[in-house]
């Protein structure tokens, strides 16, 4: 063997560009699924059902995201929420849904785009199916099992300083034993330079008014969200189903009452006399069926001021969830 | 998820040997891609974190590729670039191609092919897939200063310690300890090993519980001190001229590929059978290291902007025959309670651009104060 280094690579290693593209084959990676469906089309990308070709053909998720390039490659935000995602697949939280496998598919030499395929396990039905099979009510149990699984789930993203920014029961998967775990998320980075491509209408009816608005946002955004979900357990339909952004807010305001001059941000571009003034309405007649405290929950979540909303472990705390042990 | 752990018999079968490269030269690939990205990192003034990120992306990769497939500099460079973006310290992918350039031989560099960049941008994919998208990588260093803060006695000696550990890690880099052991392992036996040479013995700790027979019982269970020994030795091994023949013939069958303590992860304790006796014994028969001549046997390559001059290599004072300092221990004190021999090079060359190692143990330490400016260090 010739040990010295600069001879050994003239002669062990032939040049690179030719190599590179016989192990092409190294991108066909995402051939270990075999497409069955299409299960949904988001806003995002597509999510496939698949099979697992290499690990006795369990059923995934493949959801599919075109990840445009930059001069430098694969944009830092989509590895950093790749990182990141990875990163919190360490925990296996039982509400948040498993990510299987990370990988890339597509032209191997394309320069304007990345196929990514994220491989999440495969969960029947997500919480909108849920209720609309739902024959009836559901136990005060069973929402409040939900109720603490979604909020669980939520609090864990926030300790790992992530934004859902999407909570609605399109995006909460129900499991055979109906437990919930979340789905979707640490993307928002990726998602915002890929969005401009799609078309696809994006449901507002969980969005809080800040974001209406077009105020800054945190997490308390999600806490909102959860609020319109929980409010739906009870429902079984939409609590603030709206067509546009005004409207949206409207409907909001006629929920909580339209909040006051000293309430309404000093940086809103919208003046506070664009809605007309309306009372709180009565949180306990619209659902007449549920449990006094978790409509005192509910109602603390639905507040104007981001800042003065509960937190998600707040809510884990509150007596409805503590009173009542047996979840 | 994926696994990223490694007995040693993996470690000799990988790609590369069925590729017809002997572990050896494998070996010898590695130190220099993994001291390439440690150059060109520090040239860039990025971190310790992205460098070592980047250093593991690099042994990652060859356990699933050949370096016949994939030249070494290319390689390491796409795994610098993809930590620097991982890590939040991005540099562009032309910047590190110029750095590159500037430390390779113009043969080396000719493995770029022509548009070395494109080549990067595209072996990008080709090291996302695989190392399978696993980008967070943690590292010794965190741990090493979360457990020093633990340790108790004299301020002075842990800082030297530590110090010494912290560039132990650095160098453990060029090893494939981060193929075999999680950081927080690495950290326990760096800093055992760190210990031992800076005479810092640690008889008290915050937290100790009865049930604790040494500090580390604290942060890792059942670690068993055959298995710190081997770490210490992999890394030392790295100063030891036999292994680190780069330019010489081929080693004596066996002396590159340390025996033989079938590794499994934690908390699996090594076999019985295992004696960390035999790689010493084995070094103690090598040919004097000094002797063997020519500028090849350097002791490793040695980074300045990285490590402070006299802190390395780390030179066993037990060899000392100087008057020991006041601050030392007097030379007549037992010998530190290994039960094994004890960790030391059985011939300690300093290397001779650095003459100053060999100065009386006082003046040995005294540079490192204040601490050096660079981000390796631990803040």
């Amino acid at each position: 063997m010739s040990a010295e280094s600069s001879s050994s690579s003239s002669s062990n290693s032939p040049t690179s560009v030719a190599n590179m593209n016989n192990v092409s084959a190294l991108f066909q990676t995402a051939k270990k699924y075999e497409e069955l469906n299409v299960i949904g089309t988001g806003a995002y990308g597509t999510v496939y059902k698949a099979r697992d070709l290499h690990n006795g053909g369990q059923i995934v998720a493949m959801k599919k995201v075109k990840v445009p390039l930059t001069q430098d490659g694969i944009p830092l935000s989509t590895l950093r929420e790749i990182a990141l995602l990875r990163q919190l697949e360490a925990y296996k939280h039982p509400n948040i849904v498993r990510l299987l496998d990370v990988c890339h598919g597509g032209q191997p030499l394309d320069r304007e785009q990345l196929v990514l395929f994220l491989v999440f396990e495969h969960v029947e039905q997500d919480l909108d199916c849920y209720l609309k099979r739902a024959p009836g009510p559901l136990s005060e149990n069973r929402i409040r099992s939900m109720s603490f699984d979604i909020l669980s789930g939520v609090d864990f993203l926030h300790s790992h300083r992530i934004v859902h920014r999407d909570i609605k029961p399109h995006n909460l998967l129900v499991t055979s034993s109906g437990r919930v775990k979340l789905a979707d998320f640490g993307l928002a980075k990726t998602y915002d330079t890929d969005m401009k491509l799609t078309s696809v209408v994006v449901t507002i009816w969980y969005r809080p008014p800040e974001v209406l608005l077009c105020l800054s946002y945190n997490t308390a955004v999600d806490v909102w969200s959860c609020g319109c979900v929980l409010a739906e357990l009870h429902l079984r339909s939409p609590l603030l189903p709206a067509a546009t952004d005004t409207q949206q807010l409207q409907r909001i305001f006629r929920l909580i009452g339209r909040p006051s001059e000293r309430e309404w941000p000093a940086d809103c571009s919208l003046p506070l006399a664009s809605f007309p003034p309306c009372p709180a309405a009565d949180l306990r007649a619209l659902l007449p069926r549920a449990h006094p405290q978790a409509i005192h929950l509910i109602q603390n979540m639905l507040v104007f001021d981001p800042a003065k909303r509960l937190t998600a472990l707040d809510c884990l705390q509150h007596p409805y969830f503590t009173d009542n042990p047996n979840l | 998820m994926p696994y990223w752990y490694y007995d040693k018999k993996d470690l000799q079968t990988t790609p590369s040997f069925q590729d017809a490269i002997s572990n050896e030269t494998e070996n010898r690939y590695r130190k220099e891609g993994a001291r390439f990205i440690i150059d060109t990192g520090s040239k860039m003034d990025l971190g310790y974190n992205t460098v070592a990120t980047g250093v593991v992306y690099f042994h990652r990769f060859y356990m699933f590729h050949s370096f016949r497939t994939f030249p070494r500099y290319i390689t390491a460079c796409c795994c610098l670039f993809l930590a620097g973006k991982v890590e939040e310290t991005p540099k562009k992918c032309k910047d590190i191609i110029k750095v590159a350039k500037s430390l390779l031989t113009e043969q080396k560099f000719g493995t770029f092919g022509e548009d070395p960049k494109e080549e990067v941008m595209t072996l990008e994919r080709i090291l996302l897939q695989t190392i399978k998208f696993d980008l967070q990588v943690e590292h010794p260093y965190g741990y090493l200063l979360k457990y020093a803060k633990c340790l108790k006695g004299d301020k002075q000696k842990l800082q030297k310690m530590v110090q010494m550990a912290w560039t132990f890690v650095n160098d453990s880099l060029c090893t494939t300890l981060c193929l075999q052991w999680e950081p927080e392992v690495i950290a326990v036996a760096l800093m055992f090993l760190a210990g031992k040479l800076s005479k810092f013995e640690v008889v008290d700790w915050n937290g100790r519980l009865p049930k604790h027979t040494a500090w580390w019982d604290m942060f890792v269970e059942d670690i068993t001190l055959e298995l710190l020994e081997d770490i210490c030795h992999q890394v030392l091994d790295l100063y030891s001229p036999q292994t680190q023949a780069s330019g010489g013939e081929s080693p004596p069958p066996g002396a590159a590929v340390q025996p033989k303590n079938e590794r499994k992860p934690l908390p699996v304790t090594p076999p019985a059978s295992a004696s960390p006796v035999a790689p010493v014994a084995a070094k103690l028969n090598a040919p004097t290291p000094i002797k063997n001549g020519a500028e090849k046997l350097l002791p490793p390559k040695m980074d300045m902007r990285f490590y402070p001059p006299y802190v390395y290599p780390p030179v066993p004072y037990s060899d000392y025959s100087a008057p020991p300092p006041t601050s030392m221990p007097p030379a007549s004190l037992p010998p530190p309670p290994l039960p094994r021999p004890p960790l030391v090079f059985q011939e300690p060359p300093p290397p001779p651009r650095y003459p100053q190692v060999s100065v009386p143990p006082p003046h040995y330490f005294a540079p490192l104060r204040p601490p050096p400016p660079r981000p390796y260090f631990p803040p």
